[in-house]
């Protein structure tokens, strides 16, 4: 696939897969390829290592999810291999509580999450999935793998779903060793390997879960979404439900940021590569699930400062807006891009690190994932 | 022999005509099509052998997908209907 220095916005949604071509300037899109008509897409990524090659996560309500890769910037999809469930003796089986001793076969039902592996790494491709499944490939998608460490992790039996069901949304790695892992699930929380995914330690210290009685267990947050800090690996900004956090030493212990904000609930974090110690949240209504405020906001964390910033005017853009975990994105253009997906389908734009914002002007599906293709060369 | 038929959206994946198939049960003449079509696949069945949520199988119009499902007998049957289900928003 030839090289071009198009930014793409890559969008899914709750009706298909749209990709929206721009270029550095970042002031006028074009809704270029449209896929996937009907099928809910929870994730659509770019594979930087390989120009060209997009994957989603296609989840069809009557067929079943299945992992699809384009390699001509979403002209035309393929199915790659689609990991299954691992058999009853790979894992530990979800027990039936009226009757123990009759494990229920649970299916995948939902694909959350595909992350590329890191550049030493280029065929490796990681998969979070519900129910709480990680797997991994060696070759592309051709197949996976189970990562049973974590689909059988002895404190499995404690865990709980979240609202969207007991799925594996987060992962990252740490682009300086690909032996160092993290992923978040719902409500389980987060977890470290320092060994390539042969062991997994719980990472939520000092996150509360404000809906147990105990407030500060070691697992049992409900994680929303996780991002690290461009130029600090070690840095990491969390939403949970119980708030927003920051973690300065690989999610060994967890600060919290948000209460300033008020009430710190929200679903989505990005932190764009040219902003270090910068962090952008969509702060939600707990309850109602939307910006709740009749408009618009962004608001930007300063690691360095330790302030908040709220990036909009007042009634900007008037209404009640519902962001989802992977519905905040930033490119690594300088200044940085900043793009929001909500749930009534609009796309918001500020290509200058949260000066200004503005529409794409095209009513999408709700959107449920935003990710950058950046440029060639950037 | 059974003579099949798979509605319009699952036509992408097997038959794309009626297909005549010999079998015992529905899971065995599911696991026919899935030979004849390896994309059918997984599309009708999820990974625990169950048919999916939204699939309804008839066996001589009669819908068996919430009742005997895969393990329905084949017996004397002349038609099978794979089809998907109103559902969705």
């Amino acid at each position: 696939m030839p090289k071009d220095n198009r930014l793409r916005i890559l969008v899914g949604t709750r009706k298909g897969t749209y990709v929206v071509e721009g270029d550095t300037r970042r002031k006028t899109w074009k809704v270029g390829p449209v896929s996937h008509e009907g099928e809910e897409i929870y994730h659509v990524v770019a594979d930087p290592r390989h120009p060209g090659d997009l994957y989603a996560a296609v989840n069809n309500g009557f067929w079943g999810p299945t992992v699809q890769r384009s390699k001509n910037w979403g002209k035309t999809w393929k199915e790659i291999a689609t990991p299954l469930a691992p058999a009853k003796k790979d894992r530990k089986p979800e027990m039936n509580e009226s009757d123990p001793a009759t494990p229920v076969k649970r299916p995948i039902n939902n694909l959350w999450h595909i992350e590329p592996g890191i550049a030493s790494e280029p065929k490796t491709l990681y998969l979070g999935a519900d129910p709480h499944l990680l797997f991994r490939s060696s070759d592309l998608g051709a197949s996976w793998e189970p990562v049973d460490s974590l689909n059988n992790h002895p404190g499995r039996k404690d865990w709980a779903p979240g609202f969207g069901g007991p799925c594996l949304h987060t992962i990252l790695l740490d682009p300086r060793d690909a032996r160092r892992l993290y992923v978040g699930l719902s409500a389980v929380g987060t977890f470290r390997s320092d060994d390539g995914g042969q062991s997994w330690t719980p990472k939520n210290k000092g996150v509360e879960a404000p809906f147990l009685p105990n407030k500060y267990p070691e697992t049992g947050q409900c994680v929303h979404h996780v991002v690290a800090d461009a130029a600090d690996p070690d840095t990491f900004y969390r939403q949970d439900h119980g708030g927003m956090y920051v973690s300065h030493d690989r999610m060994e212990k967890w600060v919290r940021i948000g209460k300033p904000l008020g009430e710190d609930f929200g679903f989505g974090v990005a932190s764009p590569a040219s902003t270090p110690g910068k962090a952008y949240f969509v702060r939600l209504d707990g309850k109602g699930r939307t910006t709740g405020l009749g408009y618009f906001q962004v608001q930007e964390w300063n690691d360095k400062t330790r302030t908040w910033r709220k990036l909009l005017a007042p009634k900007a853009f008037p209404g009640d807006f519902g962001v989802q975990r992977e519905g905040i994105a930033a490119d690594n253009l300088d200044p940085a891009g900043i793009y929001v997906g909500t749930t009534t389908g609009q796309l918001f734009v500020s290509p200058d690190a949260g000066k200004t914002w503005r529409l794409v002007p095209y009513q999408f599906p709700a959107i449920h994932s935003v990710s950058i293709a950046n440029p060639a060369g950037s | 022999m059974l003579e099949v038929h798979v509605d319009g959206w699952l036509r992408e994946f097997g038959p794309k005509s009626k297909e005549q198939v010999a079998a015992d049960s529905v899971a065995h003449l599911i696991d026919v099509l899935e030979t004849r079509y390896p994309r059918l696949r997984f599309k009708v069945r999820d990974e625990t052998g169950q048919l999916r949520r939204y699939v309804r199988v008839f066996v001589d119009g009669v819908d068996v997908s919430g009742t005997t499902g895969v393990g329905t007998p084949l017996t004397g049957a002349r038609t099978i209907d794979i089809l998907h289900s109103i559902a969705g928003g």
